[in-house]
């Protein structure tokens, strides 16, 4: 039998019960067939009270909605890196890593279009290593190179180093973004691939999901906008397909072959499931959506087989990540007077 | 012109009569150019509103799009991803000539962007905002294409209005009173040959009386 801490089996049963509480399907679908004056009263009366109250100076209406379910998310993911311990602490600050890049991007690029500090605060999300303070430092900083200077100590430094003038020329962030995330999924595999740690082995298995999942939502994506370059640069290395299999992969012209070629390479049942009745599908936004169905099932099987590892965690950070997304789009596609349809299409319950 | 004011001069009928002649041929000339630019103008109102249509059609699907973006990434990731946006598309703005009626030609910039080219990061985004960011890359275009032809619309308009008014000012004004002042001077200078030739005959009677 293998012995496991008694720190891991406590943050493991943790994050089950916070997953628990989570919204469940039923109440989604319920949300549906309300108004925005009900969802907002829904939302206010439930765990994101505090956020509201907190925010409803600043914002109003559905602004408010928006950034109070980010800020809870934000809250919510800090306090679980705390809580964390050891190995678990180190993947999930890894995980979370990728809401720096958004952040720190945004900041960039916002300074660069000369957008006003307080237009760019409203719309980051600290959840990751940076906190809202060292956020604010970036903002009040005059240029872009002494933001980069600030971010020496930080893992995402030397790629930001090396891209930003580039990019500060052409005026195109594009490349450092799709760099910064390549160097995040390399660095994380390499944290879980060195034995030091304990559990990287179940923190690989789902990193190399992700990136699979991931380069399949991109293959999709560029088939759908008929990219003629070279688009190797865009594939994140390290799943279970190299990225010149993708890169062939996009080759092929006929969208059912495609299909069949992707399928025969997929790992698991439901996607090869999935991937069958993709063909023949059009939209991209559909493609999306379900892979990102089908990633979350592959997850919730993992942890049920690895309960006391690092997938407990991750299943509950992407299920309250997508708890918000439903939310904001139940209430964004109210706003936008979408049909419920339609607005049921996009949540990923 | 009053009549009063005509001088009944040999000359003076010369000069009237190479106006009446020059005022004939510029109303020819301006009716055939009317005619001519209303053609050019039903020509152009069929693909305006094949233009028109088409730009309303785009910018209902963009407003759905952007509210399908919002949907799915939300405010913040809609405006993240709008930051990445630098370039702004830049026209040239050439003229070209439709019966003497200047009009723009817009020769813009390449809208329409590929994936890789939009300034987004492929691996920090997702499709619903390539679709909204490629329906508002259509709907500029369309803008730009509208702008041409609508230009060109109200150019000629104009240009029709202000030869109709011309045509109808040598129609009913112009040739009308130079007409009338042609035939005056012709009856009084008539009439004077009359009295001179009835003097003559007096003069005559009285010395060989």
């Amino acid at each position: 039998m293998v012995s496991v801490s008694a720190p891991y089996i406590y943050v493991c049963t943790r994050m089950r019960v916070r997953k628990a509480k989570l919204l469940p399907r039923e109440e989604y679908m319920r949300m549906l067939n309300m108004s925005i004056p009900e969802i907002t009263r829904f939302i206010e009366e439930s765990q994101y009270k505090q956020e509201i109250d907190e925010l409803g100076t600043a914002f109003n209406g559905i602004n408010l909605i928006e950034v109070a379910l980010s800020w809870n998310l934000a809250k919510e993911y800090q306090k679980i890196q705390e809580i964390a311990p050891g190995a678990l602490k180190k993947f999930t600050q890894a995980y979370l890593r990728r809401w720096d890049i958004q952040n720190v991007l945004t900041i960039l690029r916002g300074k660069a279009q000369g957008v006003k500090s307080g237009k760019i605060k409203e719309i980051l999300i600290p959840a990751g290593s940076l906190d809202i303070k060292e956020l604010d430092r970036f903002l009040a900083e005059e240029s872009n190179d002494r933001i980069i200077d600030l971010l020496k100590m930080h893992r995402m430094y030397p790629v930001l180093a090396q891209g930003y003038p580039s990019a500060k020329e052409t005026g195109s962030f594009s490349q450092l973004e799709n760099d910064l995330y390549k160097q995040f999924y390399e660095e994380i595999i390499r944290d879980a691939r060195s034995g030091s740690i304990k559990g990287g082995a179940s923190f690989l298995a789902y990193i190399q999901l992700e990136i699979d999942i991931r380069n399949a939502k991109t293959l999709f994506r560029l088939r759908a906008d008929s990219t003629e370059e070279d688009v190797r640069d865009l594939f994140v290395p390290g799943g279970t397909l190299t990225v010149n299999d993708f890169a062939s992969l996009n080759a092929i012209k006929d969208q059912n072959e495609f299909i069949d070629q992707l399928k025969a390479n997929a790992r698991t049942e439901a996607l090869r499931a999935l991937l069958e009745e993709l063909k023949g599908q059009k939209s991209i936004r559909d493609i999306e959506v379900r892979l990102t169905r089908v990633q979350l099932e592959q997850m919730e099987r993992m942890s049920k087989r690895n309960p006391f590892s690092i997938h407990p965690v991750l299943v509950y950070l992407e299920k309250k990540k997508y708890e918000v997304f439903n939310l904001r789009a139940l209430a964004r596609g109210k706003e936008s007077k979408l049909p419920s349809e339609k607005i049921a299409e996009y949540l990923v319950i | 012109m009053a009549l009063r004011d005509i001088k009944p001069t040999r000359s003076e009928l010369i000069n009237l009569k190479r106006k009446i002649q020059l005022s004939e041929r510029g109303y020819k000339i301006l009716k055939m150019k009317r005619d001519g630019l209303i053609m050019e103008f039903f020509k152009i109102l069929g693909n305006a509103k094949d233009a028109r249509g088409e730009l309303l059609r785009r910018y209902e699907r963009s407003v759905e799009m952007m509210a399908l973006a919002n949907t799915v990434e939300g405010a913040i990731g809609v405006k993240s991803a709008a930051f990445s946006v630098k370039e702004v598309p830049t026209i040239t703005l050439k003229s070209k000539n439709i019966m003497g009626v200047v009009v723009p030609q817009i020769d813009s910039s390449k809208v329409k962007k590929s994936l890789v080219d939009r300034g987004y990061g492929v691996l920090g985004t997702s499709p619903v905002i390539d679709d909204t960011a490629s329906s508002f890359e259509e709907l500029v275009e369309s803008i730009i294409e509208s702008a041409e032809i609508e230009t060109t619309m109200k150019r000629l308009l104009d240009e029709i209005e202000k030869t109709k008014r011309r045509v109808n000012a040598l129609e009913f004004k112009v040739i009308p009173e130079l007409t009338e002042a042609r035939d005056f001077i012709k009856m009084r200078l008539d009439e004077m040959e009359r009295e001179e030739l009835f003097r003559m005959k007096r003069i005559k009677a009285r010395s060989t009386s």
